[in-house]
């Protein structure tokens, strides 16, 4: 256990000049473009913007997926050229691997470490104990819910004791409770490790209520289109959200993701077309307005 | 869920938010209480049982059905568009059985017949699941013989005996080699159709928790693919069977099938109904055996 928990903050990530294209029959498609961000070692960031706008890119290319077009990405100063398990990844989809039980999934990064079977066992089941799954050690990913499976993807990435944790719309597919305990067992976890955290959601109550900091991401194709700071003090409680500051927050990142939401939905309507829209609609059929 | 202790007093709270989310699981149902008396268990053992009782119950009836058929269309010797004249009865076959099971000859075209079967499946195994998994991980494999596996494919393993006659020095080598053809393919085709449908984010959850590409092809492609690994199996040991009796009765001098074709040359009816039986008994035992191991191997598909 003590290995797997550091001491100090570790993770240090910088992507600079990032841009990421893909080669179509039409030329090359450019997902994201000059893009700049770093999380400080220990930091919890999250990345918004509207769909398709190349967060989960942005992503993938930190954890190794991808490589980019242009620029580079750098965990504690070293080039990342591949996936490792120093960059822990938690999937929208849990990506649990369904012929292994919930011990042997925390077990894997471990075992392909090398570490004796004993040794790696104890562990897991530490682990486990932390996110209150002890019982469930012998069961198989298919016969838990959806907030189970996910704490066991969190708990199997954090396993190796990764210098950074990598979320890619991790809570997207639950139900809001579940979701509202999820945020705080991340928390939990993320202020006993010290890792640096980058959090990839569309959420954008989730991203304040979790972040230090929140990019906002533009339409594709995707760039930095502002850098939120969050000053909410911590603990957080759910009764924050309902605070002016994380109402005046919201707001902000709010009209600014809606700016970039219609644009990505082809641009011509403009914030005024809508709201005459929303106004003939009013005792009409969509048919008679258009 | 939102109380302030629990982001205070994180190593207390968590287990307990943990515990009220899995409120509904197995470990809560125990409640402790007397022992249930045998009369209750036994009910209780029937209600959870009913449809598999009611299958089993509907299942005998219907053997017991066609049996009842069958002996009343030869006892009658019935002539309608089918003629029942020469089909021996249900009693001439069972006759023809219990001197049959004391025959060594009887006994070693079975023995015959399902060590061809066990030698032919196993090679096909172990060359087309190996292979099909090879050729789903490595694209030039794939495009160098997935062609002329499927020009072949398509040639039924009866139209291979002449050829195997020509191509192996004994009848019992083309035999099982044409056994083997049969099996083969479908094997390859559904350990390469699993490949193909192995979900590729858990590819990449396994590399960014360190796995290499030898990790990688054992951890996650090969538990992946099983499903259809065992799918090909079971196709392939019907396919098997069908090739294998082919093959008897073409070329062969022992085995089910030459024993089924040579009763009728030799006039001995109930021999040919007898036949036919034991060769539907070995093809459903060998496709239980092989569920039976797919269900041992993947204990995550049970129930």
């Amino acid at each position: 256990m003590s290995e797997t928990i550091a001491s100090t903050p570790k993770g240090h990530i910088e992507v600079k000049n990032f841009s990421l294209a893909y080669e179509t029959i039409e030329g090359a498609v450019q997902a994201v473009t000059d893009t700049q961000i770093h999380v400080k070692p220990g930091e919890f960031v999250s990345i918004v913007g509207p769909s398709g706008c190349g967060k989960s890119t942005l992503l993938n290319a930190v954890a190794g997926f991808l490589k980019p077009t242009t620029g580079i990405v750098t965990v504690d100063g070293e080039r990342v050229n591949g996936p490792s398990a120093e960059r822990g990844m938690v999937f929208q989809q849990y990506s649990l691997f369904p012929w292994k039980t919930v011990r042997e999934n925390v077990e894997f990064g471990l075992k392909m470490r090398g570490m004796p079977r004993s040794q790696r066992e104890r562990a897991a089941r530490t682990l486990l104990g932390l996110a209150g799954l002890e019982a469930f050690e012998k069961h198989y990913p298919e016969k838990l819910s959806g907030g189970m499976k996910q704490r066991v993807g969190i708990v199997r990435a954090l396993a190796t004791g990764p210098k950074v944790l990598l979320l890619d719309e991790p809570f997207g597919a639950l139900d809001a409770q579940t979701r509202v305990i999820m945020q705080q067992i991340l928390t939990n976890m993320w202020q006993r490790l010290k890792i640096s955290v980058l959090f990839v959601t569309h959420d954008i109550d989730e991203a304040i209520f979790l972040s230090d900091r929140v990019y906002c991401m533009t339409a594709r194709p995707g760039s930095i289109k502002a850098e939120i700071p969050i000053p909410l003090e911590r603990p957080r409680q759910q009764s924050m959200m309902m605070s002016s500051e994380f109402l005046a927050l919201r707001r902000g990142l709010m009209s600014l993701i809606r700016e970039e939401s219609l644009k990505a939905m082809g641009g011509e309507i403009n914030d005024m077309g809508m709201q005459g829209l929303s106004i003939e609609l009013h005792g009409h059929s969509l048919a008679d307005v258009i | 869920m939102s109380s302030p202790a629990l982001l205070r007093h994180p190593e207390d709270s968590m287990p307990a938010t943990a515990v009220a989310e899995a409120g509904p699981a197995p470990a809560v149902i125990a409640q402790p209480t007397t022992p249930p008396s045998f009369g209750t268990l036994a009910l209780r053992w029937y209600r959870l049982n009913r449809a598999g009782l009611r299958a089993t119950a509907i299942g005998v009836i219907s053997l017991l059905a066609f049996l009842l058929v069958w002996h009343l269309l030869t006892t009658y010797r019935v002539v309608f568009f089918v003629r029942f004249t020469n089909v021996p009865s249900p009693l001439a076959v069972y006759a023809s059985f219990t001197k049959a099971i004391h025959d060594p000859k009887f006994l070693m075209h079975i023995v015959l017949s399902c060590r061809r079967i066990f030698i032919g499946f196993s090679l096909a195994a172990i060359v087309g699941v190996p292979l099909g998994l090879i050729m789903g991980r490595f694209k030039l494999v794939h495009e160098i013989i997935f062609p002329v596996a499927e020009v072949l494919r398509p040639i039924p393993a009866i139209a291979w005996v002449p050829m195997a006659i020509m191509l192996w020095p004994t009848n019992e080598q083309s035999i099982v080699f044409i056994t083997f053809l049969g099996s083969f393919f479908p094997i390859l085709v559904n350990t390469l159709h699993g490949m193909s449908l192995v979900d590729p984010v858990l590819v990449r959850a396994a590399q960014c928790l360190g796995a290499r590409e030898r990790s990688i092809f054992r951890e996650v492609y090969f538990p992946a693919s099983l499903p259809h690994i065992f799918t090909g199996l079971t196709v392939g040991m019907g396919v098997a069977w069908v090739s294998l009796i082919a093959a008897e009765m073409i070329s062969g001098q022992y085995g089910i099938g030459y024993f089924t074709w040579e009763a009728y040359s030799l006039v001995q009816y109930a021999d040919i109904a007898l036949g036919m039986i034991a060769i539907g008994v070995l093809g459903l035992g060998s496709s239980v055996l092989i569920r039976g191991a797919g269900r041992l191997v993947m204990p995550w598909r049970s129930t």
